[in-house]
């Protein structure tokens, strides 16, 4: 991974605040953006980024935050439509040349998909992996 | 390629210490000499102890705060120059500091580039010499180099030679504005702000400052805007 | 025309009827159970009840058939969903988005989907009428990007004793009509104004504030 990206993360709940904590201890600038101040509680003490409170469907909160500087900018909230478009003004508005997205609907994939969004949907690894074990019997705890 | 900031002696003051980490961790690449203080006394103890080339200041720290702490460098007489880091949203407190010869802002947060581009920025202005000047850019960083020295009437001077140069940047006539209000000149400042206006009305620094002197914003403090500009290389 | 609205609440209800006294058939997609029996009762439409950003509730409701969709919920995110699921997997030829965030208006043209933004129809009403008799806003046309704007002279305008050719408008404007003594005049550069004519004009967004001063004489 390259050191010293400027990455922008979006929901500072256990999956946002987990990326937050990692990137930041691997030398990255990180941004965590998030409708409620309390969900900063979830950053580790060695949290070296900053944290910015405010609603990011609201293009103000993205230049605040910097988005314009950003090298990746992840979409962690639990709502997709909220994921879906700060993915989508990351790029068109201010060209972050990387965007990801998680996404729980299965459904909605081939949107992002064809939108050109990279999409973790965390429903289908979850199945995929699953299925894996059940298949070909080895633990999940196994799992390299 | 040759690093001109290697070894030279950085303090950062900052309370918070994701700051302190962040701001650390983006400079490691210039290979500078950088030490760190939680607050204004550690700081001012420890520039007595060792001179630092410049300072990364944040304004807003319990106990002593950013600008008594810039206060006393000054009055100390040390060289340092200072980069003072804000929080969004608050009007810098611009005047107070450029009298005090600080006049790089930088906003939290910032990416790593942003804050290496600009500590770049401020140390090879120590080296720019008025012969050399070729441009817009150059202009306004010895504008600023004399601003750090205290020097405001020759950076009023430098700010319209780089008006002279390229007469489309706001920057340019907001600093010239926050010049003339220092110098007591409201009218000349104003028409200067609605210059910058003119240029660019979303320019916030000029509304601002603008908002202040008309008195149709509250708030008492000047404007100054911080942008990351690359100087121009001569052929 | 099928036109299928996503949202609830007053304004919805109205649309509808609006739509429905055109002569147009329309579905409403709406989360609350309370309201879609409400709107049910009261209207000729379908209601379905549920997400209307969920693929399955648009096919639910008609959106394959559907000659627009109007998203006018109470978040951005959901009417930039709702619009692009509508028009990239139902194919339906109009999406419409409805935006709180003035900015996310300009945002959701570059995202190619057509928006309105009722935060900055009401902020331009409030900070552009001087006096509410004077000056009404007609139409917004042209996607927003045209302002049509009808204003009643006083005795102290400016412009009144010029002809057209003397004023000096700032550019990308015009003054398309003269209303006088119930006359309507389309007029020319030798064309006098006078107190009491009531002028249509044409503006773009970015001049509309200082042609409005230069008519009006009013600061806004």
């Amino acid at each position: 991974m390259a050191s010293d990206l400027f990455i922008v993360i979006v929901g500072c709940g256990r999956l946002g605040s987990h990326l937050a904590n990692q990137l930041s201890r691997a030398g990255h600038g990180a941004v965590v953006i998030d409708l409620a101040e309390k969900a900063f509680a979830n950053l580790s003490a060695e949290y070296s980024g900053f944290s910015v409170e405010g609603d990011a469907t609201e293009l103000a909160v993205l230049q605040q935050a910097k988005v314009g500087k950003a090298d990746i900018v992840i979409a962690t909230t639990r709502d997709d439509n909220v994921n879906l478009m700060v993915a989508q003004v990351a790029r068109a508005e201010f060209h972050v040349p990387r965007v990801l997205a998680r996404v729980f609907e299965p459904r909605r994939k081939p949107i992002y998909r064809r939108l050109g969004i990279e999409t973790v949907c965390p429903t289908s690894v979850a199945a995929e992996l699953f299925l894996e074990s059940i298949a070909a019997p080895r633990s999940l705890e196994n799992r390299p | 390629m040759e690093a001109p900031e290697r070894g030279k002696p950085v303090l950062i003051v900052d309370d918070e210490k994701n700051i302190r980490l962040t701001l650390s961790q983006a400079l490691e690449a210039l290979a500078l000499d950088i030490d760190t203080a939680v607050n204004g006394e550690e700081a001012l103890a420890k520039l007595k102890e060792k001179p630092a080339r410049l300072v990364l200041l944040d304004l807003k720290m319990p106990g002593m705060d950013g600008m008594e702490v810039l206060r006393r460098i000054r009055k100390s007489r040390s060289p340092a120059r200072v980069i003072i880091i804000t929080a969004h949203g608050t009007i810098e407190s611009a005047v107070e500091a450029m009298k005090l010869g600080a006049v790089d802002f930088i906003q939290k947060p910032f990416a790593p580039k942003e804050i290496r581009a600009m500590v770049t920025k401020v140390l090879d202005r120590e080296a720019l010499a008025a012969e050399n000047a070729c441009g817009y850019e150059e202009h306004i960083e010895l504008a600023k180099k004399s601003i750090g020295q205290q020097e405001f009437g020759a950076a009023a001077k430098r700010v319209r030679q780089a008006i002279a140069a390229d007469a489309t940047k706001p920057e340019a006539f907001n600093l010239l504005g926050v010049l003339m209000e220092m110098d007591g000149n409201k009218l000349e400042a104003q028409k200067d702000y609605r210059a910058a206006l003119a240029l660019d009305p979303t320019y916030k620094p000029a509304q601002e400052n603008l908002g202040r002197t008309t008195g149709l914003t509250s708030g008492g403090q000047m404007s100054m805007g911080g942008t990351v500009n690359k100087p121009c290389r001569k052929e | 025309m099928r036109v299928l609205i996503v949202g609830g609440s007053k304004a919805v209800y109205f649309l509808c009827r609006t739509f429905l006294a055109k002569g147009h058939y329309v579905t409403v997609i709406n989360r609350d159970p309370g309201e879609c029996v409400r709107m049910a009762r009261r209207l000729k439409v379908t209601v379905i009840q549920g997400d209307g950003s969920d693929p399955t509730i648009l096919e639910e409701a008609g959106a394959h058939g559907a000659d627009a969709v109007l998203a006018v919920t109470p978040n951005d995110q959901d009417n930039l969903a709702i619009c692009q699921l509508a028009s990239m997997l139902f194919d339906v030829p109009r999406a419409v988005a409805m935006v709180h965030d003035p900015d996310n208006e300009r945002v959701f043209q570059k995202l190619g989907v057509a928006a309105f933004s009722t935060t900055r129809t009401i902020a331009s009403m409030i900070e552009q009428r001087t006096a509410l008799d004077e000056i009404t806003n007609l139409i917004p046309v042209g996607e927003g990007k045209v302002n049509i704007t009808e204003i009643r002279l006083q005795p102290d305008s400016p412009v009144v004793g010029k002809t057209l050719r003397e004023l000096s408008l700032p550019g990308d404007s015009l003054i398309a009509v003269v209303m006088r003594g119930g006359e309507a005049i389309v007029p020319r550069g030798d064309t006098g104004l006078r107190a009491g004519d009531q002028i249509v004009l044409i503006t773009l967004p970015a001049n509309h504030g200082p042609v409005l001063k230069a008519i009006t004489g009013e600061t806004i």
